[in-house]
């Protein structure tokens, strides 16, 4: 039996809430991409490392990331004084996402608070922990300590610290050594209305040899028709041997949702990741993606899907970072976009000096659904040492309609043979998941976003 | 569901050119036709246009399903009243696999979905007919597929979509002995249980020597310009297209 533990933290009280400072002037400089690479801010008291985070972002703008003249990627039409952290009552009821779903725990945080926590019992008698990360740094202060903020930074721009300072709620997710999980772990993230202002942070270690699946979903409940924030961080250790199947679903649907987080993922000695990120849906997205593989052996998998759609505005930079070698690496991401879309994946691959005998490939896939849709991919490699490969590639499709027609002569309609294309091409990524039920949502989602773009896509196809 | 495919004074042209010249052509549920002709001369765009390709402007006289007029249908459409083709060229469908696309394909000529059992039952029905391995349905349809398997998989589509008349552009192309004979009995039986009708788009007498059409076309610079039974096929054989056109040069 499923027990529930944990309490669910309270929204921050109006005296610390963050404050929007905007100074008149100039436009501040646009913030470049570039690697975290290990530059974390933790190791001090949470409260010492608030403050911190707070006087940064007194001190910062809103930020902007501008590639060229006319793409950019812009936080600073945000008006942070219209949004605040909402707070909500402890909730028994699991999301509609769980629904049907095995699970090893469970953590929600609706808005500011965490409603609902439950972590298998004989989970917990084995050591296992799932809890607010509040409560963590109350009572798991020294593990708390050791982990959090080792390799995110808090001060490269205003929601970075905006996060660090003023999250509430999150997620802390402990497995002890040793142990194997075959269930996931499931941590969601809501936004339930316009005007809510989430700070999140999940932190999540996976100790040496043990194994477990990860979930994180980031999805609105209900309608967001005025402004809302997500301003999330991320970080997931896993010491030596560990292994872990790391998914993250962002979909915060059609309203009017912005998210600009960061996910770090430090992989130590002989461990492995599997992460698999899929961004299906946000009014403004930018997200930076950090695998580190930082141990002798350390290996990953790094898949990523992504769908844009409408208006949305989808602002990837994923990093796959090699402190040390031999190590491997896997990078390989897809992505689609339709109607007047805007979506960038940038990937970069960084092989530091010494990580020798470092192999790894970053590949990028699009699918163009629109004329009026961009997507661009903007591949690099930064080598520090020269017993190593590391390359990348990628191809730019669009809709064959030599395929189409092959369906259509078989009875698809045309809007289920491009469905059938769409999926087709997400599929490999998908179908690694090696998890059924999510491979399922996923797949749902693009069938649903796909089925919202239909004009569009024939308006496209018969422009051509 | 579509008993006759008739085509009459069928005239196609692409972007650049006019190709089929006034084509006239009747097949009927259950009867088996040969069309033949040199490169280039129209067979596969005659295909194509039965099936409605986009590429392909009907500048010119019609295609009847059972007396109606399909000229201006989408191409599922035409599938729904039982027609198929069979690709001289098949795509490949990355990411999805035989198996499954055979499910919506199925699907999306029904009502109700097909049962997980009775689909199963047909596909197994289907692996048999045309001798492919187990794992053949489980892979990615087209993709990486040999010549010779892409073109079982073309005729497993037809075994379990059960069309009333079928083209078959060049299925025996690119076989070798063993899969012909497979291929081409396959045929047969699908014309012997379910009465499918087809037109046989080949070049060569071997497929024609298992399948034995009663009805034989030839098709030269964008038309039918000889009618007749298999003993056309084995004219062909020893004189070859040029003393044909000469006769057809000279008749007209
Ligand atoms: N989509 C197209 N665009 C332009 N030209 C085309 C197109 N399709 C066919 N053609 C031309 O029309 C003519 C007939 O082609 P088609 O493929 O129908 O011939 P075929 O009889 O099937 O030949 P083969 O025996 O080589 O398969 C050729 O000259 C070909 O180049
Ligand atoms: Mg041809």
């Amino acid at each position: 039996m499923p027990d529930a533990t944990g309490a669910p933290g309270s929204a921050p009280d109006a005296a610390s809430r963050p404050a929007a400072t905007r100074k008149p002037g100039s436009p501040p400089e646009a913030t470049l991409n570039a690697a975290l690479a290990g530059r974390g801010a933790g190791g001090a008291p949470l409260a010492v490392l608030r403050e911190r985070a707070r006087a940064a972002y007194d001190a910062l703008e809103l930020p902007r990331w501008r590639r060229s003249g006319f793409w950019q990627t812009s936080f600073q039409e945000l008006d942070l004084d219209a949004l605040a952290p909402i707070a909500h009552a402890p909730d028994p009821r699991l999301p509609e996402i769980l629904a049907g779903a095995r699970s090893a725990g469970v953590l929600v945080q609706r808005d500011a608070c965490v409603v609902h926590v439950e972590l298998d019992d004989e989970l917990a008698q084995r050591g296992v922990i799932l809890c607010s990360l509040e409560q963590a740094a109350a009572q798991h202060t020294e593990l708390f300590e050791r982990y959090y903020l080792r390799r995110l930074p808090l001060d490269r721009h205003k929601l970075e610290a905006a996060s660090a300072a003023f999250w509430s709620g999150g997620a802390f997710l402990y497995v002890p050594p040793g142990l194997h999980i075959e269930h996931p772990f499931q941590i969601v993230y809501e936004i339930s209305d316009g005007g809510s202002a989430q700070y999140a942070h999940t932190l999540a270690i996976g100790d040496r040899g043990s194994e477990l699946r990860l979930r994180e979903y980031d999805v609105a409940t209900g309608e967001v028709a005025a402004d809302a924030l997500h301003a999330g961080q991320f970080e997931l250790y896993l010491e030596d041997g560990a292994r872990c199947r790391l998914a993250q679903l962002t979909d915060w649907g059609e309203g009017a949702v912005s998210d600009c987080s960061t996910s770090v993922v430090e992989v130590g000695r002989d461990a492995y990741c599997h992460w698999l990120p899929a961004l299906l849906g946000g009014h403004l997205i930018r997200h930076h993606y950090e695998l580190v593989v930082a141990g002798q052996g350390g290996d990953m998998a790094f898949r990523g899907v992504l769908f844009s759609q409408a208006h949305e505005h989808l602002d990837v930079f994923a990093v796959d970072l090699h402190e040390t070698g031999p190590s491997g690496g896997d990078v390989h991401w897809r992505g689609a976009a339709t109607g007047s879309s805007r979506a960038s994946f940038e990937g970069l691959i960084q092989i530091n000096p010494g990580a020798q005998r470092t192999h790894t490939y970053l590949q990028f896939h699009s699918m163009m659904l629109s004329d009026a849709a961009k997507l661009d991919a903007i591949p690099s490699v930064l080598v520090s040492a020269d017993d190593v490969s590391a390359s990348h590639g990628g191809t730019v499709g669009e809709l064959d309609e030599m395929l189409i027609f092959y369906m259509q002569t078989r009875g698809l309609t045309r809007p289920q043979a491009v469905k059938v294309i769409v999926e087709g091409f997400f599929e490999p990524l998908i179908v690694q998941l090696d998890d059924p039920p999510l491979e399922q949502q996923i797949r749902d989602r693009i069938g649903v976003k796909l089925a919202a773009a239909s004009d569009d896509i024939e308006r496209y196809a018969l422009a051509r | 569901m579509a008993t006759s495919l008739e085509i009459r004074n069928l005239h196609v042209r692409t972007e650049e050119r006019e190709i089929l010249r006034g084509v006239d052509l009747v097949v009927r549920k259950g009867e088996l036709h040969a069309l033949m002709g040199p490169n280039g001369s129209g067979k596969s765009t005659l295909a194509n246009t039965i099936m409605g390709h986009p590429g392909y402007e009907v500048t010119d006289g019609e295609i009847l399903v059972d007396g109606e007029n399909i000229t201006e249908l989408p191409p599922h459409e035409r599938a729904k009243l039982g027609l198929f083709l069979a690709f001289q060229y098949p795509v490949a469908i990355p990411g999805v696999s035989v198996a499954n696309f055979l499910r919506l394909a199925i699907n999306a000529q029904r009502e109700e979905p097909i049962k997980v059992k009775e689909f199963g039952q047909q596909l197994r029905h289907a692996v048999e007919l045309l001798d492919v391995d187990e794992g053949f349905t489980s892979r990615h349809l087209n993709d990486g597929f040999s010549g010779g398997e892409k073109k079982r998989a073309e005729v497993l589509q037809m075994a379990m979509l059960r069309p009333q008349i079928a083209v078959l552009d060049e299925t025996d192309s690119g076989l070798d002995i063993d899969a012909l004979r497979t291929v081409a009995e396959g045929v047969k039986k699908l014309h012997g249980e379910q009465g499918l009708g087809a037109l046989i788009i080949t070049h060569y007498q071997r497929i024609l020597e298992y399948v034995r059409p009663e009805f034989v076309h030839i098709m030269m610079d964008g038309r039918i310009v000889m009618n007749g039974g298999n003993e056309l096929v084995e004219r062909l054989e020893k004189e070859g297209y040029d003393r044909i056109r000469e006769e057809v040069a000279a008749s007209a």
